[in-house]
């Protein structure tokens, strides 16, 4: 028996051995790297779906959704997601472009909601809702008196909708804005994302 | 029995300025803040909270679990937009006092992220001697070691 004639088989053994062995260093070495760099905002309703979000309000009712926001920046994130309120006369956030390019609402935030966000993890806040308002019939309008967002009241005087008589509501808008924290400016940014909820605030 | 009375009325008295006394500090130190107050409980809690999100960002970076520390900086962050709106609203009892719950929250909490901070480094850094170095190194031993033992045995064939 020569030792040749088993020499594919030896050979065979030890390139597999060898593999074995070197797995763990070629799993780091033959990796793609991570070329996208982003964050993920999303809203659901209160059964988790992305569908049927509240939107024939009544006053003084709760309302429950969830705010999700996902990071792959490829580092931990401080956000602030800025909670704001609009008519149909007044300007939506920009979302779409280069990111430096998009702009926020320059509506005040009604509540900032801060987020820290690991990398490559997930976060949902739930948020419970409730508008009060009155009807002012002679100027058909709604004029809000305050929000209540998870048990904490925050004022909206000043805040109307007027009476759409095309689509026959009284249609106001809850967004979210999301902003990031800029560890060299120690600022935060509009982050170029918002979510919305398009509400008909019922008057009976 | 005159000045059993009289004792007795001294140390209700007495008991009546400890209580007004303890009510008058609990209300300067709660109710009675200033805006300025306020604003200085909100920037000290702001800054906290920088600190300590840079910790943890230090730590996730390094590869440590973070998740039950950015819940804990969630939780301070929720008290922060609260006393925000209070103060944004004019109450600035309430601003201070979230403010500083905030703050409260969050002693400790850069030594515990220096702490899982440093933990994950040492883990990375056995985790890089074994599976990096190690793995590369051993399989060129397997490599080598088997040419020698095939030499070996073609010589001792001869």
């Amino acid at each position: 028996m020569s030792i040749k004639e088993y020499g594919l088989l030896y050979w065979i053994v030890v390139g597999v051995l060898a593999l074995l062995v070197a797995s763990p260093f070629l799993s780091r070495v033959l990796v793609y790297p991570r070329t996208e760099f982003f964050t993920e905002l999303w809203i659901l309703n209160a059964d988790h779906r992305a569908e049927k979000y509240p939107f024939n309000i009544t006053r003084n009712q709760n309302y429950t959704v969830y705010l999700g926001v996902g990071n792959r920046l490829g580092y931990c994130a401080y956000y602030t997601v800025q909670v704001k309120f609009r008519n149909q006369s007044q300007e939506a956030p920009t979302s779409f472009g280069p990111i430096e390019n998009r702009s926020p609402s320059n509506l005040p935030s009604l509540f900032n909601v801060s987020a820290f966000v690991a990398d490559e993890q997930v976060l949902e806040v739930p948020l419970t809702f409730s508008f009060d308002y009155v009807w002012d019939e002679s100027l058909s309008k709604v004029n809000f008196l305050g929000l209540r967002l998870n048990g904490v009241w925050v004022n909206m005087t000043g805040y109307t909708v007027s009476w759409d008589p095309e689509i026959s509501e009284f249609r106001g808008f809850l967004f979210f804005e999301l902003w990031l924290h800029n560890s060299r400016a120690d600022a935060f940014q509009y982050h170029g994302r918002f979510v919305s909820l398009r509400f008909n605030m019922t008057v009976a | 029995m005159v000045w059993v009375l009289r004792f007795r009325f001294c140390f209700v008295l007495l008991f009546v300025l400890v209580l007004v006394l303890a009510f008058s500090f609990v209300s300067i130190s709660c109710f009675g803040a200033s805006s300025e107050d306020a604003f200085s409980a909100i920037s000290d809690a702001e800054d906290r909270i920088v600190v300590c999100y840079r910790a943890v960002a230090e730590a996730d970076r390094a590869g440590a679990n973070v998740s039950s520390l950015s819940g804990v900086l969630n939780e301070a962050g929720w008290l922060l937009s609260r006393a925000k709106l209070a103060y944004s609203q004019g109450d600035f009892g309430s601003a201070v006092a979230y403010a500083n719950e905030c703050r409260s929250m969050l002693d400790g909490f850069v030594d515990e992220a220096d702490g899982l901070r440093r933990d994950a480094e040492a883990a990375a850094h056995w985790d890089f001697m074994v599976n990096f170095v190690g793995s590369a190194v051993g399989a060129i031993c397997i490599v080598a070691g088997g040419y020698a033992l095939w030499v070996f045995l073609k010589r001792r064939e001869k």
